[in-house]
């Protein structure tokens, strides 16, 4: 065990530290939907031009694959800027694009692939439905095969950057008297053909990059079915053993930098009473705990991606960081507004304190989205633990 | 960076897990609970001539030449065991004495002829210490800047006290001055921050072993003619066990590398690791009582050994609450 990084390693962490601070976004990412798409593929082709864009990506479809401790070192690095770990290129680099990459065509591949890495596009994704969330294969959304298209109607929600995204990684229902896990395909859907209607969800911390997606009769060509007709599932599952470890390093590294400034305002911060917050034994207690907890963290990371490393396949100990990651998220944001007193009842724009509010709001969802904290108790309890289903 | 285990690491746990589950099985623990006699002087030689106490001792002072990460290893495995006697005070005694240039006693100790307890951590309670393990004649003390040896006798009034965990030995003494027959400064040597990495091991080792009987509890017991590791309620606590045996694992090789390596925020590791493996030790032995249900109220089953051993190692070193207070002291993590 060892947790020296090479002279190699080292030097590229400089270089990557060194881009950072020169060419990061300095402006604050707009609040409009579609000025913060324009800001976040500004971004990305200012990645692709310096040949930071596709990192973990094959070097045949643009990336670099980069091995995973610099991977690891890439983002630790983009963490520290303090830019937002999810944008409007979230699911084309870590989603849509692997998925194409493991089981798209050749010409999948090439249509799709650069525009993504380039910062060409915005992609969203096509999962769940009102009756489909844990349970993604109760989905209905039905496609039916007509000539060479697939002739689409259903719903789908919970859609990020719907209305602003050209493309979109659709499962549908093409076989209706299969096993439910059989009978879905996956689709490359081109969100400006006719027949789709998207309506943005406000959230409770007042995002509204959230939609849903009506789909009336939409024609997709068959060529753009990503594996075989039926499929499908088999295709969705394929793009988690792209995932090796780094997905919540940006949040790991932010939370650790978020808890040290929690600790500088309950140092500075005057509660009600006129004595800082952290004269409060209770909260100094959950200030020291939080950075134990986030020291683990880090360490989970750290052994995950070792592992990963080793491994073919990544394991469900994916799950556990997960966990942890959206339960500190909940319990650092919580402190936060203990530590604020009753300024955590305020919303004023502009103001520090806003940031940890709105934080603490955002973070309801982070036991909920990309796979409920209780869906993932179970895949660690059933494929770890061995209890049965 | 790589967190996962070299093959020479994985024959430490391999080859340490093997000798406590043939020589130190729970059923000798229970044989010797009525006796007072909680050590097996054979096993304890056995374990010396194996290396144990001298692990981390350099190669040039008489040792075996091992890092922290991999004693750390060991002590897991004597953590998930619940084998009893003085190994983690010992093993930080022989580092004392050999630093200190106490040959003949660090000898001795190596050699397993001298079995070494400790001063409990977090200071006098009403004029009164309490020992661990003080069955023979030395106890390691620790100051928050030095680590020291003193002698059993020079102490005043030591009464044995029945402990919670069986198989610890307790006494009280009266407090008073302390005077070391040997003493290591921390800037020398951070053998206290050794000391709390090899608790967090043990405690890791604990959660671990409360995992594994709730889960094999849960697949195996049958009510209500299903497996109870079906339901949620009884399947989500074992998920948190395992994850916070997965967590405390993974920062206490994080603070013994960290340790090893030299880097500056080595104690702020160190002091993490014991925050979250108490806290996976005492949350997962309680929740595995829970899962085994009327059976793991019992003396008869393992259970409420681990939740008593894990209380002890806990506080081998202070309160919970001042590694707490310790930990907001620190500069960050870097």
């Amino acid at each position: 065990m060892d947790l020296a990084f090479s002279a190699e390693d080292d030097a590229f962490r400089d270089e990557v530290r060194t881009w950072l601070a020169e060419h990061a976004p300095r402006e604050h990412r707009p609040h409009d939907l579609q000025a913060a798409r324009e800001h976040d593929l500004d971004w990305q082709r200012r990645q692709y031009e310096a040949g930071w864009a596709g990192i973990g990506w094959p070097v045949a479809y643009g990336g670099r694959d980069l091995s995973l401790t610099r991977q690891l070192i890439w983002y630790e690095e983009y963490a520290r800027t303090g830019l937002a770990p999810i944008d409007a290129r979230f699911v084309g680099l870590s989603h849509a694009g692997p998925t194409l990459i493991g089981r798209g065509t050749d010409r999948q591949r090439a249509d799709h692939l650069l525009p993504i890495l380039r910062g060409d596009v915005v992609w969203c994704q096509g999962f769940s439905e009102p009756e489909a969330g844990s349970d993604l294969a109760g989905l209905r959304t039905r496609a039916v095969v007509d000539g060479d298209d697939l002739v689409v109607t259903g719903q789908k929600i919970w859609t990020s950057f719907a209305s602003v995204a050209d493309w979109q990684e659709l499962l549908v229902r093409t076989n209706p008297e299969a096993p439910k896990h059989r009978g879905i395909t996956w689709l490359i859907c081109d969100l400006h053909a006719p027949g789709i209607e998207v309506r943005p969800i406000r959230t409770m911390d007042d995002g509204d990059h959230f939609a849903e997606v009506f789909y009336d009769e939409v024609r997709i060509p068959r060529s753009n079915v990503v594996g075989d007709v039926d499929d499908g599932w088999s295709v969705a599952m394929s793009t988690l053993s792209f995932e090796r470890g780094t997905a919540f390093t940006i949040s790991q590294v932010q939370l650790s930098t978020n808890v040290e400034r929690l600790i500088e305002l309950a140092r500075s911060h005057r509660s009600v009473n006129g004595r800082p917050a952290i004269a409060d034994e209770s909260i100094a207690q959950r200030l020291a705990r939080a950075r134990a907890d986030v020291a683990a963290l880090r360490a989970l990371t750290y052994l995950n991606i070792s592992r990963n490393a080793h491994a073919a396949q990544p394991g469900p100990e994916g799950s556990m960081l997960k966990l942890e990651d959206a339960r500190l998220n909940q319990e650092v944001y919580r402190l936060a507004l203990d530590i604020l007193g009753p300024r955590c009842l305020e919303l004023v724009d502009g103001e520090d304190d806003t940031y940890w509010v709105e934080r603490q709001l955002w973070s309801y969802a982070a036991s909920i989205g990309g796979g409920t904290s209780e869906i993932q108790k179970n895949i660690v309890a059933e494929r770890l633990l061995g209890l049965p289903r | 960076m790589d967190l996962t285990l070299t093959p020479e690491q994985a024959e430490i746990v391999t080859s340490s897990a093997a000798f406590l589950r043939t020589r130190l099985p729970s059923s000798s623990l229970r044989q010797r609970l009525d006796s007072h006699d909680e050590v097996d002087a054979a096993v304890w030689s056995a374990a010396a001539e194996l290396g144990w106490f001298a692990l981390g001792l350099p190669e040039d002072r008489g040792g075996v030449g091992f890092g922290l990460a991999d004693e750390a290893l060991l002590f897991r495995e004597i953590g998930r065991s619940l084998a009893p006697g003085p190994f983690l005070s010992t093993v930080l005694a022989a580092r004392i004495a050999t630093l200190a240039g106490c040959d003949e006693l660090a000898g001795r100790i190596v050699g397993g002829a001298e079995r070494v307890g400790l001063v409990l951590g977090g200071g006098e309670q009403g004029g009164v210490v309490r020992l661990l393990d003080a069955d023979q004649s030395f106890v390691v003390a620790l100051s928050p800047s030095a680590a020291a040896l003193v002698a059993v006798d020079a102490l005043h009034d030591v009464r044995r006290v029945r402990c919670v965990d069986p198989a610890s030995s307790m006494r009280r003494a009266t407090a008073g001055e302390l005077r070391p027959v040997a003493i290591v400064q921390d800037e020398v040597d951070a053998i206290g921050r050794r000391g709390h990495v090899l608790a967090a091991a043990m405690l890791t080792g604990i959660a671990e072993a409360a995992r594994d009987i709730a889960a094999e509890h849960a697949r195996n017991r049958i009510q209500f003619d299903r497996p109870i590791g079906v339901h949620q309620a009884v399947k989500h606590p074992c998920a948190e066990m395992a994850v916070h045996a997965e967590r405390a694992f993974a920062q206490t090789a994080f603070a013994a590398v960290a340790h090893d390596e030299g880097r500056r925020d080595a104690e702020f590791h160190a002091t993490s690791a014991l925050v979250v493996a108490t806290e996976a030790a005492e949350r997962s032995t309680a929740a595995t009582i829970q899962v085994l249900g009327g059976m793991g109220f019992t003396f008869e089953h393992d259970a409420h050994l681990f939740v008593k051993r894990a209380r002890v190692v806990a506080r081998l070193f202070g309160a919970p609450s001042d590694h707490l207070a310790h930990l907001l002291t620190l500069a960050p993590a870097e």
